[in-house]
């Protein structure tokens, strides 16, 4: 297992998962959002190649209101 | 009744071409219901947007999402919250995907007091940003030189504040304003944030400005619903007073009613 942090939260992730795996395990619902990972954005394409590692700072955004 | 007449009505932005001159915020409404309702009547063609953290389980951003794509109209993600390049250029990349367009607003605060934005690290993700394709659309001071500078990297949109986000002060520095659209004529200018009431908003056209961006102004009206129709109105009204050629100011009186034939005057009298 690795510690990660998602949305500033620390969770426990099994080792080697990739972006798609780490969206599946922590059961995040919410539709239409973007990753980032250490403040680098990581398009869906890249989702199956871009690995997660201990300490990663990992942000999982969606809309909201703005102005 | 005599037919109103119509602004040079259609207008071109990041390569959309839209009737109204009036961006419309989505934030800070009393409910999501009266958050639609306010942008149908305000006109508004262009809606702007934001991305956050949300918990895992949490599905209300959808409920969001979907009523913004029901209305149909142009969305403008921004970068709300960056303090840095690096921050706005990572959101600007992630909103591309989430909202599927190359427009952004960008936004780097420099202050947390004032909310005033970060000239420098503004021109910095600018320059990267439209490297990547985006169509940017900058949140600035009323600087002239900031205005040149992102002019120069190539954006064709500007965004000038009128006064601090929320503050509803209006147009602190219009002659600061004027500089800027006179420098450049051929660029979109549009007056972001500070705009308070109506009023603000018919100056800001008046002075030759393409569109306002607002949000609290309609968002923390009593009645918002009744606020953007206001609105609606008071941009189509300073837009017609530009187009129409406001008068030259005068240091002196001068009657508007003719003197010839002024009554109670008698040559005798003299």
């Amino acid at each position: 297992m690795i510690k990660v942090s998602v949305n500033g939260e620390v969770k426990e992730l099994e080792n080697d998962l990739n972006v798609s795996e780490m969206i599946e395990a922590l059961e995040y619902k919410v539709k239409g959002f973007a990753v980032a990972v250490n403040t680098t954005f990581v398009p869906i394409a890249k989702y199956s190649e871009t690995i997660i590692k201990e300490g990663d700072e990992i942000d999982i955004l969606a809309p909201v209101q703005g102005g | 009744m005599t037919k109103h007449l119509e602004t040079d009505n259609t207008w071109e932005i990041g390569g959309k071409r839209l009737s109204s001159r009036l961006l419309i915020g989505s934030a800070l409404y009393p409910s999501p219901a009266n958050m639609e309702d306010a942008i149908k009547i305000s006109g508004s063609q262009i809606v702007t947007v934001s991305l956050r953290r949300q918990a895992a389980g949490d599905n209300s951003g959808n409920a969001f999402w979907d009523i913004i794509k029901s209305l149909g109209i142009e969305v403008l993600p921004n970068t709300a919250g960056s303090h840095s390049a690096k921050e706005a250029i990572t959101t600007a990349q992630m909103a591309r995907e989430v909202f599927g367009t190359n427009w952004v607003k960008l936004e780097v605060i420099g202050d947390q007091y004032n909310l005033q934005p970060d000239p420098f690290e503004t021109v910095k993700a600018a320059e990267v940003l439209i490297k990547e394709g985006f169509e940017v659309f900058p949140y600035t001071t009323d600087d002239l030189v900031v205005a040149k500078r992102l002019a120069d990297l190539g954006c064709k949109i500007i965004m000038p504040w009128g006064s601090m986000i929320g503050s509803g002060k209006g147009l602190m520095n219009p002659d600061n304003l004027i500089a800027i659209r006179k420098q450049f004529p051929d660029l979109k200018l549009v007056v972001d944030a500070g705009i308070g009431k109506p009023s603000h908003a018919t100056q800001a056209m008046e002075l030759g400005y393409d569109a306002v961006l607002l949000n609290s102004a309609i968002a923390l009206a009593q009645d918002p619903v009744k606020m953007a129709d206001a609105f609606r109105v008071a941009v189509e009204a300073g837009r017609l007073g530009y187009e129409a050629g406001v008068m030259k100011e005068r240091e002196f009186a001068s009657p508007s009613t003719p003197t010839v034939g002024t009554p109670f005057w008698h040559q005798f009298k003299e």
